[in-house]
């Protein structure tokens, strides 16, 4: 079922799956019960694995969600043979609570905390897309009585960014709304630029939502400094060099309908010419020297530290 | 419009060069008179002196930059040579002379325009025969928006059986790459549209970037659709030609100041957002009255010159 929400694009942005993920999980080992004659932790470990291929079949996997479930399978692997099986259920529920909030939750509370100090008043912030941290950030700056600016970058074709302009105008922010093509003409007037990620690769590649490496670097050639906002569990020990490596493709559909705009309906037939091909990414790789600095859980660290992060985060987690 | 500039300027400067030309000739049959006049009158002073004043008057008037007024309004130059009355029999004759000088500078005027006009239709079958030299075998190649002298210049490499993709990113908010796409598969050449956003991930696997602008400033910079700015610096990063085709009307010799600013329009924001959907934001309830919401919808890009690789131009 959250495979279809999945699918249909209801859940979407990094948290937002994981989160989801998670509490579908939580619910299927709260219904599990062990068949006779097989080990609790080995047959636990096959029912996660064919849920995982059923997302995979709804929607390739994000990265945060990929690190989830590592975690879980590893848990489910430490699980003492002794337990009972309530008791297993138990546990695993219990660590899957805790990873949500200690992961998830309370480190958007540090990243947010750690971000405000970084706006001041009369800044004008730029954003792209929708990340569900950056809002936060601003929103939490904005009851804090700082005056600033936000400037929302949008693009094709998943528009997200009208949904946080929504949000942002009905908490009273005073906001301007442009699409990435005009990024060059609005960049003088910025200060600051705020993005989110959904993954950070180990040499501080950010990989996120298409678009994001453009405005990256734009504002890296008018000397505007760069904050990527991620919590630590989207960390990967992968490195990409470039967009096209491993990407997701979306639906090429997309790209030939514009809402509201029926009268430009010249790609209608795309698919009948063989010649003519669409094609919609969903993310894009991010160099890292046009980062000035990722805020995470962790605390602020320019991107080459990133490695570092990974490993003690690895470390860290088995110990959680 | 800046293109439109340019022409009206090389419209002056040859209803210019036409009269200068014409007075060209018109001081060497003065001259010849003149010694005619001298020869006839061989024991007069008052000749020479005249004609001599007629001769200065009439090089000054070539020298000084002629009114169009003048030129065009047939009002008689020779009103600077009424002071002598012996003239007036040759200010009579200046004057039918005048109006008939003009109606044949109208002439010439007319034919060069015809020729600019001309010069700026074809300007596009200039440009696409340079186009095998640039696109050999396998390429790739990037665009952004629709640029009829882009389209002729990919014809013209399909015509000389060079094989190429193309990728095309759209140019929201007018998305004229999808009809530009559509008319490059006609053509048979294997298209695929992206969308702006993806121009950074796509560069890297690209050979080279051909666009065409709206018009080409002093200092080598270039006004372009919006979102070339973002494409160049892309190219520039991964070290891929940059090259801008444009017919030489399109040069202009003004100077970029404030390009932004300047040389910029905004379009509606209708394009972007829907005024019924965002209608609950715009209320101007705050305090400085000032409303929530902004939106900001350039047409045009500035391309600094260092970005462009070479220009492409008809000459």
């Amino acid at each position: 079922q959250v495979g279809l929400q999945y699918l249909s694009g209801e859940v979407s942005g990094g948290n937002g799956r994981c989160i989801a993920m998670l509490l579908a999980f939580r619910e299927a080992i709260k219904d599990y019960s062990t068949p006779p004659n097989k080990t609790l932790s080995r047959d636990l470990t096959a029912k996660v694995s064919s849920y995982v291929s059923f997302f995979i079949e709804c929607r390739p996997l994000s990265i945060s969600m990929g690190n989830a479930i590592r975690f879980l399978k590893n848990r489910i692997a430490k699980l003492p043979i002794t337990l009972s099986e309530s008791e297993a259920k138990a546990s695993l529920q219990s660590d899957i609570d805790r990873f949500i909030n200690e992961k998830i939750v309370v480190a958007d509370q540090v990243i947010v905390s750690h971000a405000i100090t970084k706006v001041r008043d009369d800044d004008v912030l730029l954003t792209y897309g929708s990340s569900s941290v950056v809002e936060m950030i601003l929103e939490h700056a904005h009851e804090l009585g700082r005056k600033f600016r936000v400037i929302v970058v949008d693009s094709r074709p998943k528009l997200e960014g009208q949904g946080l302009l929504r949000r942002l105008v009905a908490k009273g922010i005073n906001c301007t709304y442009t699409h990435i093509n005009a990024v060059s003409y609005i960049m003088h007037e910025v200060t600051r630029v705020f993005l989110g990620a959904s993954s950070i690769l180990s040499n501080g590649t950010v990989y996120s939502r298409v678009g994001t490496a453009s405005v990256a670097m734009v504002a890296h050639a008018f000397g505007i400094p760069v904050l990527v906002c991620c919590e630590a569990y989207k960390f990967h020990e992968r490195v990409q060099l470039d967009s096209i490596c491993a990407n997701e493709l979306g639906d090429p559909d997309v790209i030939s309908k514009i809402p509201g705009r029926a009268d430009l309906g010249d790609l209608k037939n795309w698919a009948d010419n063989e010649n003519l091909q669409l094609l919609n990414l969903t993310y894009d790789a991010t160099p890292s020297d046009y980062v000035s600095m990722i805020i995470t859980d962790y605390g602020m660290l320019p991107p080459t530290s990133v490695p570092v992060i990974v490993r003690e985060y690895r470390k860290e987690q088995l110990w959680v | 419009e800046l293109a439109v500039g340019n022409t009206v300027r090389r419209v002056l400067h040859i209803i210019k060069e036409e009269d200068i030309s014409f007075t060209a000739v018109g001081i060497e049959g003065l001259s010849v008179t003149a010694v005619s006049d001298d020869e006839c009158d061989s024991g007069n002073d008052d000749r020479p002196t005249l004609s001599a004043a007629v001769l200065a008057s009439h090089a000054r008037n070539a020298l000084r930059a002629p009114s169009l007024q003048t030129l065009l309004d047939d009002i008689p130059v020779s009103t600077a040579l009424s002071h002598s009355s012996s003239s007036a029999g040759d200010s009579d004759g200046k004057t039918g002379d005048k109006s008939l000088k003009t109606r044949k500078l109208k002439h010439d005027v007319i034919a060069a325009i015809g020729d600019l006009i001309e010069e700026i239709d074809t300007c596009y079958d200039q440009i696409s025969e340079q186009a095998v030299e640039h696109i050999h075998q396998n390429e790739v190649i990037l665009t952004l928006g629709r640029s009829r002298t882009v389209k002729e210049f990919l014809y013209a490499a399909k015509e000389k059986k060079r094989s190429f993709r193309v990728f095309v990113a759209e140019g929201a908010p007018r998305y004229q790459g999808h009809a530009l796409a559509k008319e490059l598969v006609e053509k048979g050449i294997q298209t695929t549209v992206i969308t702006d956003s993806a121009v950074f991930a796509m560069i890297s696997r690209v050979n080279m970037v051909i666009v065409g602008v709206h018009a080409i400033m002093a200092n080598g910079g270039v006004i372009a659709p919006v979102g070339m700015n973002m494409v160049a610096l892309a190219a520039q990063r991964h070290a891929v030609p940059f090259v801008v085709v444009a017919g030489s009307h399109k040069l202009c010799p003004l100077y970029p100041h404030n390009p932004e600013v300047l040389l910029n329009e905004l379009k509606s924001p209708s394009d972007l957002l829907d005024f019924g959907e965002f209608s609950n934001c715009m209320n101007f309830s705050t305090q400085d009255g000032t409303p929530l919401l902004n939106v900001a919808n350039p047409t045009f890009d500035y391309v600094p010159p260092k970005l462009v690789s070479l220009f492409i131009t008809d000459t």
